[in-house]
């Protein structure tokens, strides 16, 4: 190979390592390695002295054979998962980003910073606060609210509807994420085809119908996939605030395996459920990617708008 | 210019002097595990005060080695997850030489060869050990052998809040009388949730029974009277009887019923139940133990016996059906040191230095717990701080230990779960009773004996 080749590929590699490498190193430290070594204790006996005994297959035979509580699990992560998404974090925060782009802009960037409030708090802040408004009894600020303004007895949200709380507590605080997300996006889309409606006397829904949201679609979907995921494995504020409890009422599936492997201290049983979620998160993502078609949304634009 | 060479060599050695003495001087560490306790910070106290004891013995022995204590108190939520904590910090080599644990984890350290064999340091040692009260030494025994000191226990009760039973319209003879009807069997635990019912219905307190909010050895007490034995002593395995889960749920869900158990109890934290039972006075009874009565005796500036048994009647855990008998539950906290300590017969001889008489006894009778040692029991300082203590022993004449199995831990928050389900409406009492005997076979496996 002549030198200036030499040279060539040497810088090509150098160049790799300089830009790829960073991110690589982060991908393989924080993603490939945790589910390498999720898969290794699975298959292990490991309990809690953390000593390793044999390779077994028992906990998946536990799994499919004797847990009692998985299938509930699940089906609590499926409602939850679904209508979290479903009614704030893609709904909600597509209606708070209409409202915030429809208004002056520094209303709408007031609400816009009051929404992401919470985002700014430390969970267990928010977490704290939620309980306060929840509280059974007549100090909780829900209940002064239903008891002194409806004229209504105390309610007790965290016994009698937990799922509907761990789902507001996330829904409110997810919301924000989608809200930016589509903000942007209506903000980039060109001024004059908003003029250009208005001129042909559309209203303010048909113009929301016919170019707002079409403009929105690959933003909707993207934040779908990502909210899913990110959804199936959180658990911290349903921790915090309901502990997943009452019961196993609020106990999602992420929860169920962090309880297992670190209250119990059986952490290759806990490694296997986990497993149980990559795989559903893969799953799931896929099956969204081709429902979504997001593979249109990489390909580069047939035609520029400027 | 001589002098000067003269003065700086002096300078030089006196260093190298003071160097050398330094090196010479050697510290030995001697690391400390203990959870940081509201009910009892002298455990670890009390090891930093053996530490002073024989940094003062090396001094006067003219030795330049000094004990260094390194304490590190963990903010766990309970000793169950404070000994997780532990086992994981022994796995990656980051144990410390001697820790605070709960007598029912001994077997789970002794069996994963952390916890040290004291048998031998514990015969060979009787001026530090010979007194210690002989029946508390089965508490922290796995498999014939002591791995463990005890450093307190504790006698727990059911407390009665005499104002209301009065506003209920009881009688002080009545009220008297309550705590030897349990005794003898004439007062079961129906008839104890009629009463917290009966409080709640009439509006005299909004709670009727406040118990612990999470898993623990409470719990235990509860169940003996329903005939749920845990350990089976021949087999030395877990054990649980469908039978007596089943009159034992179905005893939790009449109290439900009645009101006298909330659905909120397991959803409320330590310091609702605390101002409910204590500064609100909430609650008719409360279920805990006997080092609550400092608190209580805070509350409602309570000053001495007489004024504290005219605000509270202590009751053992009542019989499930008349004729029966009560039980209570002593939980001794203990000392263990680290098999893998490079300083083992330190450690162990510092073990013993904090179990001495005077210190045990500034632990027991700041945080009321019952002493170790039989001699502690003519102290006056005893006598005199320690009156609830010395007033309570007599209720210790139906205590039990909990099982020292490593699996214990887990048998209590599935009994937990069961609870939480009656109590929350989730579960029938024939569900919670099938749910706990299902997950204890689903969980343990072979370390529990499924018994009908």
């Amino acid at each position: 190979m002549p030198d200036h080749a030499r040279a060539q590929a040497r810088r090509e590699w150098a160049n790799f390592g300089l830009f790829l490498g960073p991110a690589l190193l982060l991908l393989f430290v924080f993603f490939v390695a945790p589910i390498v070594i999720d898969l290794v204790l699975a298959f292990t006996d490991m309990g809690r002295t953390l000593a390793v005994g044999k390779f077994t297959f028992e906990n998946f035979e536990r799994m499919f054979t004797r847990d009692t509580r998985l299938l509930g699990a699940l089906g609590v992560t499926f409602v939850f998962v679904l209508l979290t998404l479903g009614i704030f974090n893609v709904t909600f925060a597509l209606m708070l980003a209409l409202m915030t782009t429809a208004v002056p802009p520094r209303l709408g960037a007031f609400f816009r910073a009051v929404w992401l409030l919470p985002r700014m708090s430390p969970s267990v802040v928010y977490a704290l606060l939620w309980l306060w408004v929840v509280d059974p009894n007549e100090r909780g600020l829900l209940n002064q609210i239903v008891i002194n303004v409806f004229d209504m007895p105390a309610i007790d949200l965290r016994n009698n509807h937990p799922l509907l709380l761990i789902i507001l507590a996330n829904g409110f605080i997810g919301a924000s994420l989608g809200m930016l997300i589509f903000t942007s996006a209506i903000r980039s889309i060109p001024e004059h085809l908003f003029h250009a409606a208005r001129v042909d006397g559309a209203g303010a829904f048909a113009i929301v119908r016919h170019i707002t949201l079409p403009a929105l679609r690959w933003p909707i979907s993207y934040m779908t996939i990502h909210q899913s995921l990110s959804l199936l494995v959180s658990f911290e504020y349903i921790l915090l605030i309901t502990g997943g409890g009452p019961f196993y009422d609020t106990t999602v599936f992420s929860l169920y395996a962090y309880r297992r492997a670190f209250e119990t201290g059986e952490y290759a049983y806990g490694a296997a459920l986990s497993l149980i979620l990559v795989v559903i998160g893969v799953v799931a993502a896929l099956a969204l990617w081709r429902l979504m078609d997001m593979k249109q949304l990489l390909q580069p634009p047939r035609i520029e708008v400027h | 210019m001589n002098w000067k060479f003269g003065f700086s060599g002096m300078i030089a050695g006196a260093l190298f002097c003071a160097a050398t003495t330094s090196a010479l001087a050697e510290d030995v560490v001697i690391k400390v595990w203990s959870r940081a306790d509201r009910s009892g910070p002298l455990r670890a106290g009390n090891i930093v005060a053996a530490g002073d004891t024989l940094n003062k013995m090396l001094a006067a022995a003219g030795s330049d080695k000094r004990v260094k204590i390194e304490l590190n108190e963990t903010n766990a939520k309970g000793y169950d997850d404070d000994a997780l904590d532990l086992l994981k910090a022994f796995a990656v080599d980051k144990g410390p030489d001697i820790f605070v644990l709960a007598h029912e984890w001994t077997g789970a350290f002794a069996e994963a060869g952390y916890a040290l064999n004291l048998e031998d340091h514990i015969t060979k040692n009787p001026e530090l050990y010979g007194d210690i009260i002989v029946p508390l030494w089965q508490s922290v025994s796995y498999k014939g052998a002591r791995y463990g000191v005890p450093q307190d226990s504790e006698v727990r009760m059911y407390f009665l809040n005499n104002d209301k039973l009065r506003k209920l319209g009881k009688t002080d003879k009545e009220i008297g009388a309550i705590s030897a009807r349990v005794d003898a069997g004439e007062f079961t635990a129906y008839d104890l949730c009629d009463l917290a019912g009966q409080a709640v219905a009439k509006g005299v307190t909004k709670f009727g029974i406040l118990h612990r909010p999470n898993a623990g050895p409470d719990f235990q007490m509860m169940m003996e009277g329903f005939g749920n034995v845990p350990y089976d002593k021949a087999e030395a395995k877990l054990q649980a009887s469908k039978a007596g889960m089943k009159d034992f749920f179905t005893w939790v869900k009449y109290c439900v019923d009645k009101k006298a158990f909330s659905s909120t109890n397991t959803a409320m934290s330590w310091d609702n139940i605390e101002q409910a039972a204590f500064a609100k006075e909430e609650a008719l009874v409360f279920f805990h133990g006997v080092w609550r009565v400092t608190d209580q005796s805070k509350a409602w500036n309570l000053k001495g016996k007489e004024d504290y048994q005219k605000k509270i009647t202590w009751i053992n855990a009542p019989a499930g059906k008349k004729g029966g008998k009560p039980s209570n539950l002593s939980h001794p906290i203990a000392y263990a040191v680290s098999a893998k300590s490079k300083n083992k017969d330190l450690a162990a001889f510092l073990v013993g230095l904090a179990s001495q008489p005077y210190v045990n006894t500034r632990h027991a009778v700041t945080t009321n717990h019952t002493p170790i040692n039989y001699g502690q029991q003519a102290m006056p300082e005893v006598i005199e701080k320690g009156w609830a203590l010395v007033a309570a022993t007599p209720m210790l004449k139906y205590a039990s230990f909990m099982p020292n199995s490593p699996k214990i831990g887990q048998y209590n928050s599935i009994v937990f779960k069961g609870i939480q389900g009656v109590e929350t409406g989730r579960l029938s009492a024939d569900a919670a009773a099938t749910f706990v005997i299902d997950e204890l076979g689903n969980e343990l496996g072979k370390d529990v004996i499924i018994r009908n």
